[in-house]
């Protein structure tokens, strides 16, 4: 087999600017929450200090194999995700490893960490993970099913899985973005987006005031490190994914930051108006709201 | 040749001499008695032989004069047999009634012997007045032989019986002498030669005679009296009153209408309300007399149909009779001796047959016979009729035979699952040693029929075909260790492989290899299980051969009697579940309701040939076409438990055994898979009433995936739960195949094989785990992960791999979904699959984490791994995981290839690494090993840093800094998608169940209801003889 | 003549009938039944009987060569013999069971005897 290897070290180039940027894009959010609610909220830099302090820790224990895997998995899911998917368009050297699938690959892909993250946390044996877990897979059913229809819609618009020959398609002005020419499509995406990134209305799953923080509840030191390593990348990797399918992609690292920045801040300005849903109450809610959306996607393709 | 007539003379003129011996030598009496029986016996034998080898028919004329003069007499082929029948039952109820023969003495004897020789003088005569002396001389022995029971009651059911005799009596001398008065003969042919119709008076006096012989055939609805004799009688003469004067009252009526052909649609008519009441009434009995003699009038309603159509039939109208009337003498003879060593009446009371494993056989093989399944002569019987009568275009009678014989099926296997499943006396059966010659003569004989018709039917013996004589073969080893019989099934399903698998075509090949290899694997397991394992590898055995000759079946027959085998062999398989009774009859049930529609499907396309080509199914009349898939498709699906039909599948899945759950799961559910290839392949997509079928068939499949998969996350039993996740893999299949494109079809495949090997993996683990537990309620459990780190193992290998979690091989089936998906015109069903698909995460992870994960139970701090038998499959087939999912190529490219001959669109390109489709491209290694280095590095680094990590004790969690009291109670199990049942719990309403429970309760509340028209008075039952007669002839002078 | 026969034969069979269906008594049904069988026998002998005809009896009055055109039909006769014949063996059959069953149920009455059932 002739495999360039450069892209490996390319790959890790992708993965490091993506962790990095994602560790301040996180606080710088959590910064602009925290003033909606006219806090003063933490340093740009708090996340950094965070995960030192996290890996320096010395005592730890384990409740056993999965649980030990658990974070493990969840950051080989990030991590595959991010690499599954070019980050930038027209670019050899960050088009990662997508050579191995295409757009299938990363939608399924997205389930590794969270089966992993499931099944460490069940592990531990707290209640509170095990119901934050319930919750989480009854919201994440709900929620991915619009998107699923509207990367169905997509795919069938493109006529091909490959997410490099979608951003392709794409290319030319931001009025061949799938954003105009599948408007639906992006309407029920986004729709799913925000079930998918763990901010109000759809929290319920780590709800703090009632089950501590959900499945992590457990998690401690190095394993907690691992799965804020991973907190940094995913929502990045899922909304580069978005990212291609729908807003044209990014041919460069400024417009990359400028379009991640955007659709994620969708989730934030939704998450800092609304209260939180109860797990039946988001489910009906995707159902009856972004559903339609994603039908009428596929129908009108 | 002997003369026939002596079948008269020496019974006669035996009971003339018993009259002459004196009364205390009861033992010479009774030699004397069967000597004369058996010497009938043997003139009837050497008759038949001289028939079968091609004698012409014999005219015996008395008193050395031609007809008009003398009375004829006729043998031929049919009488002879008929004779021998008459002969044989009644030498074993001689022989069965020895104790009460020689207490009642000779008078009793020679009543016995009046009986068989006016039986044979009915079966004989060709004239009409004879044929009444026989018939009262018939009525008087009745009247005398009833006397033998012990059951008081009798008496008074005797007196019904004289009473409605007394009318038939009437009713047929009155009809004679107009007939001798219109016809100037009673001889029967003569009769026939100037038809009487035109005759003025003629159809009126025929009328008369017709009614009274029909209802000495003790037809349905007026035939209370003959119930009550059923019930009271002593069972060894009830058996000859079903068995015998069922057979010579048939004998007479078929002779009567050789000169009334208009009379045999009402013939037809008649003998359908008797088969279809008879048979719903039955389903209302407890008793087990009178349901054998509701089932018996059902029998007698079927032959009376066949009658109906003689001319439709030709020249298989023998075969058919025959083979049916054979059936029926055999299986209800046996049954009512049966019953006759059973203490209780009740239909529970014959769990007594437990304790004999023979009887038990004897029992089962009677219930085979009469449903008609194979190798019993009904069996070609009604594949011959079905095919007769569909050719013919009498489609409404084809369904309502069908009908009634699936309601016959329901009450006969509920019987015998009573028998299986009920709870044993302490003492089994008497022991009675000419009981029992009896009742295993009738056994030998229902095989040795079956055997005969297979060899008259010309469509191929199946006691020929190996894999039967195979499964067959362990009946008589069944005394052998179960250790010594799972090495010898094992061995014979990969030699069998083996020496077959060249002839194979890639489609069957996969099948193929699922259901031999892949059921030797399984049986691994069952080296768990010691001891005899009673009546396991013959069912065993006998599903898969079934299985196998479905895949090599190439005609319609082959196929059809391969459906029933796997069908019978997995439903002894089911029924030997602890708590499987109820769940085995409506798998049953609904199997067999299926397997009718597949075989009325094949007869409507087979237009009369009764072995029709699998390869010419696709060249059925283009206006019957989308029938006769509909009818199909509806058969297959059955099967594979699509939405609706699906209800079977839970119950029948999670309560049968640990190695029978994967088998039935993993394995038999995909013959409803490989039938629907078959379909699809011959029919390609039908249009009826401008819906497509295969359109209608992705709904399905769509709706069995999602409600399948919502279904099986509310469950609270593990093997529920896996149950219900098997309705929704199938939907998935039914959708693949229902997409009509190359990848869809290569999914279903893909499903397939995936299906079969996870699934049986995770009932194996489930099996094993319970076994250890001794609960099946995965709330019960907990914690087990490392107690049991083995099954832990199978199972998450088996829940990534069907949540199509990328890198094992669901995630292939995934890939290929989309690409199928992306060609297909329809895209609705598409958003039912879409939203079903993350459901099947919820119940994965439910099953792993409740059962492994979370508290651990005090009760289960000992267990340990599951045994080493059950591991080592589990094992086996997780290697075969990961291998499928790394070159999934190796075996699907072949049959990518090939089912690029059959249906549209394209393949997939297996070139290098990576597999790539019109749409996208995914490479198995690659991913792999990108996701093997990225999960190896982090995981190193996660040691590095976190190296000194201790394990620390159950309870030792971040609880409010307190212990929780009783912690194991803290395991978040049970109802765990609460939430979800609130927001989409309204989709799991039972509607389906509710419907089927309302059908049958309907039925049996209409049968209870109706069946109150046998009041028990026997004048009412004269006036319903009356009314039958009035209103039969009503009916046929107002047509 | 012969239309009379036929008439008291059926309306004897109705009678007979009627008998049959409105009595409750084992003994009176069979009575009844024999007059339904006596009529039937009258029917039997009034459909064979033809008007003017000698008895069946060959002698010197009646050469054998003639008979076929001047004697009855001799059939229907013997089958009313026999029909009687086999109806007194009916009959006798129903009176022992009339006798067993008031020897073990103390009773006549057929409305009784309904524990067979359904």
């Amino acid at each position: 087999m002739d495999f360039d290897w450069i892209r490996i070290p390319y790959a890790l180039l992708t993965l490091f600017i993506v962790f990095n940027y994602g560790l301040l894009l996180n606080a710088l959010i959590a910064k602009i929450a925290a003033r909606v609610g006219r806090r003063h909220g933490i340093p740009i830099w708090q996340n950094y200090i965070d995960l030192i302090k996290n890996y320096g820790l010395r005592s730890s224990i384990t409740h056993g194999a999965m649980y030990y895997l658990g974070p493990v998995f969840r950051l080989s899911g990030g991590v595959g995700l991010l690499l599954f998917v070019p980050t930038i368009h027209g670019s050899l050297m960050f088009a990662n490893l997508s050579f191995a699938g295409d757009l299938i690959l990363a939608l399924y892909f997205v389930f590794f960490g969270t089966l992993g993250m499931a099944l460490g946390a069940g592990e531990s044996g707290h209640p509170h993970a095990a119901i934050g877990i319930s919750r989480g897979l009854s919201q994440v059913t709900a929620a991915e099913l619009p998107f699923a229809l509207a990367v169905f819609s997509v795919a069938l618009q493109y006529q091909t899985l490959s997410v490099s020959e979608i951003v392709a398609a794409q290319q030319g002005g931001m009025l061949n973005w799938t954003l105009f020419t599948n408007p639906f499509a992006v309407a029920a995406a986004m729709l799913s987006f925000l079930g998918s990134m763990m901010r109000p209305p759809f929290d319920v799953v780590i709800a703090p005031q009632e089950i501590p923080i959900g499945p992590p509840t457990e998690y401690h030191s190095s394993y907690l490190a691992l799965m804020q390593t991973n907190r940094a990348i995913f929502p990045i990797a899922k909304v580069v994914v978005y990212m291609n399918l729908f807003f044209g992609g990014a041919t460069s690292w400024p417009l990359f930051c400028v379009k991640v920045f955007l659709i994620y801040m969708v989730s934030v300005l939704v998450g800092v108006v609304f209260p939180r849903f109860r797990v039946e109450q988001s489910v009906r809610w995707f159902l009856v709201w972004a559903l339609p959306l994603g039908v009428v996607a596929i129908l009108l393709v | 040749m002997v003369d026939a007539i002596l079948l008269i003379a020496i019974p006669l003129g035996t009971a003339f001499l018993l009259g002459l011996l004196p009364g205390h030598w009861r033992g010479a009496a009774y030699a004397l008695t069967l000597a004369a029986l058996a010497v009938g016996s043997a003139i009837s034998a050497a008759w038949l032989l001289e028939f079968a080898a091609g004698a012409d028919p014999r005219e015996i004329h008395t008193a050395g004069a031609p007809p008009p003069f003398a009375i004829a007499l006729r043998i031929a082929l049919a009488e002879s047999a008929g004779l021998l029948l008459v002969s044989l039952s009644a030498l074993f109820a001689a022989l069965y009634l020895r104790d009460t023969l020689l207490k009642q003495g000779r008078r009793a004897m020679a009543v016995l012997l009046i009986f068989a020789m006016a039986l044979s003088g009915l079966i004989l005569t060709r004239d009409l007045f004879n044929l009444f002396v026989f018939l009262e001389l018939t009525v008087i022995a009745t009247g005398g032989l009833v006397l033998l029971s012990s059951d008081p009651r009798a008496l008074g059911a005797g007196f019904k019986y004289l009473i409605a005799a007394q009318l038939i009596s009437i009713l047929l001398l009155t009809g004679l002498i107009f007939i001798y008065h219109a016809g100037a003969t009673l001889n029967i042919d003569e009769l026939a030669a100037i038809s009487l119709e035109r005759l003025p008076g003629g159809t009126l006096a025929f009328f008369l005679v017709f009614i009274a012989v029909v209802a000495e055939l003790k037809l349905f609805p007026a035939n209370g009296w003959a119930l009550d004799i059923y019930e009271s009688a002593h069972p060894a003469f009830s058996a000859l009153v079903s068995a015998a004067a069922g057979t010579a009252a048939l004998f007479a009526l078929d002779k009567l209408l050789a000169g009334g052909t208009a009379w045999l649609p009402v013939a037809t008519a008649i003998g359908c309300v008797s088969f279809i009441g008879a048979n719903l009434f039955a389903l209302a009995q407890d008793n087990d007399r009178r349901l054998l003699g509701y089932s018996s009038v059902a029998q007698l309603g079927l032959l009376v149909v066949v009658v109906g159509q003689r001319d439709l039939l030709g020249e298989a109208y023998l075969f058919v009779a025959g083979g049916i009337l054979l059936a029926h003498a055999l299986a209800k003879a046996g049954l009512f001796w049966l019953s006759g060593l059973i203490e209780g009446r009740d239909l529970t009371a014959w769990a007594a047959l437990r304790r004999r494993p023979l009887l038990l056989f004897a029992f089962a093989s009677f219930i085979a016979l009469l449903i008609g399944l194979p190798p019993f002569p009904g069996f070609y019987a009604k594949w011959e009729l079905a095919h007769r009568l569909a050719a013919g275009g009498h489609i409404a009678l084809l369904a309502l035979i069908l009908f009634g014989a699936l309601l016959e099926a329901g009450y006969l296997l509920r019987w015998f699952g009573h028998a299986v499943k009920g709870t044993p006396p302490e003492q089994g059966p008497a022991r009675a040693p000419q009981k029992m010659v009896a009742v295993h003569a009738a056994l030998a004989g229902g095989w040795a029929a079956g055997y005969l018709w297979g060899e008259l039917s010309g469509l191929g013996n199946l006691l020929h075909a190996l894999p039967l004589l195979f499964a067959l073969a362990f009946l008589p080893l069944d005394w052998l260790p179960a250790r010594v019989k799972n090495s010898l099934a094992i061995a014979g399903m990969l030699g069998w492989f083996l020496h077959a698998y060249p002839g194979y075509d890639p489609l069957q090949l996969i099948f193929a290899a699922v259901i031999l290899p892949g059921g030797a694997l399984i049986l691994l397991a069952s080296y768990q299980n010691g001891g005899r394992r009673i009546g396991f590898y013959p069912s065993a055995m006998l599903m898969f051969a079934g299985l196998i000759m479905l895949i090599e079946a190439n005609d319609s027959f082959g196929f059809f009697a391969a459906w029933e085998s796997l069908t019978i062999g997995s439903y002894f398989l089911i029924l030997r579940g602890r708590r499987s009774q109820a769940h085995a009859l409506s798998y049953i049930v609904f199997s067999l309701g299926g397997a009718f529609l597949i075989l009325a499907g094949f007869t409507l396309a087979a237009q009369g040939q009764t072995q029709l080509p699998l390869s010419a199914l696709g060249d059925a009349p283009t206006a019957l076409a989308p029938w006769v898939f509909l009818l199909l498709a509806v058969g297959f699906m059955t099967k594979t438990a699509a939405i609706g039909l699906h209800i079977w599948l839970p119950g029948a899945h999670a309560e049968a055994e640990t190695d029978v759950s994967p088998m039935v799961s993993g394995i038999l559910l995909k013959a409803g898979l490989y039938g629907l290839f078959v379909l699809l392949t011959q029919m390609g997509s039908q249009q009826l009433h401008g819906i497509d079928l295969t359109h209608a068939m992705l709904w399905i499949g769509a709706l069995s995936a999602l409600l399948g998969n919502l279904m099986a996350i509310f469950q609270e039993d593990a093997k529920r739960l896996l149950a219900y996740s098997s309705i929704g893999q199938m939907g998935y299949a039914l959708f693949g195949l229902a997409l009509m494109n190359h990848l869809g079809w290569l999914m279903a495949l893909m499903f397939v094989i995936n299906h079969f090997i996870y699934k049986s993996m995770l009932f194996l683990s489930v099996g094993g785990i319970a076994k250890r537990t001794g609960t099946r309620d995965m709330y019960r459990m907990g914690g087990l992960i490392t107690l049991m780190p083995l099954s832990f193992i199978a199972v998450l290998i088996g829940i990534i791999a069907i949540s199509g979690v990328p890198p094992l091989s669901g995630f292939g089936g995934r890939w290929i979904f989309y690409n199928a998906i992306m060609e297909g015109p329809h895209r609705l069903p598409l958003v039912i699959l879409f939203l079903a698909g993350p459901i099947a995460f919820l119940y994965l992870f439910r099953l792993i984490h409740t059962i492994f994960l979370g508290q651990l139970k005090d009760e289960h701090r000992r267990v340990r791994e599951a045994p080493f038998w059950i591991i080592l499959p589990q094992m086996i087939q997780v290697a075969l995981l990961l291998g499928f999912a790394l070159v999934p190529g190796l075996a699907l490219r072949h049959v990518d290839a090939y089912i690029g001959g059959l249906v549209p669109g394209g393949g997939l390109d297996w070139e290098g690494l990576t597999i790539t489709s019109a749409f996208g491209y995914w490479s198995p290694v690659t991913i792999m090993l990108i996701v093997g280095v990225i999960f190896a590095s982090l995981f190193a680094w996660l040691l590095l840093v976190n190296r000194r990590a201790q394990r620390v004790g159950q309870f030792n969690i971040v609880f409010a800094a307190e212990r929780p009291y009783r912690p194991e109670t803290t395991h978040f199990a049970w109802n765990f998608f609460a939430p979800y049942r609130k927001a989409l719990g309204f989709f799991t309403q039972p509607l389906a169940t509710r419907f089927w429970a309302a059908l049958t309760d309907l039925l049996h509340a209409g049968a209870g209801l109706l069946r109150r028209h046998y009041s028990g008075d026997g004048q009412t039952y004269v006036i319903h003889l009356l009314a039958f007669v009035v209103g039969v002839y009503l009916l046929r002078m107002g047509l | 003549m012969t239309e009379i026969a036929l008439a008291t034969g059926f309306l004897l069979i109705l009678i007979g009938l009627y008998g049959a269906l409105t009595n409750r008594n084992l003994l009176r049904m069979i009575v009844a039944f024999s007059v339904a069988n006596t009529g039937v026998n009258l029917v039997l002998v009034g459909v064979g009987y033809l008007r003017g005809r000698a008895a069946p009896i060959l002698d010197a009055t009646l050469p054998a060569a003639e008979a076929p055109a001047r004697i009855i039909d001799p059939l229907p006769q013997a089958l009313v013999l026999t029909a009687i014949v086999i109806g007194v063996g009916t009959t006798a059959l129903m009176l022992a069971y009339a006798y067993r069953l008031y020897l073990t149920r103390g009773t006549l009455d057929i409305s009784r005897l309904r524990e067979l059932k359904w």
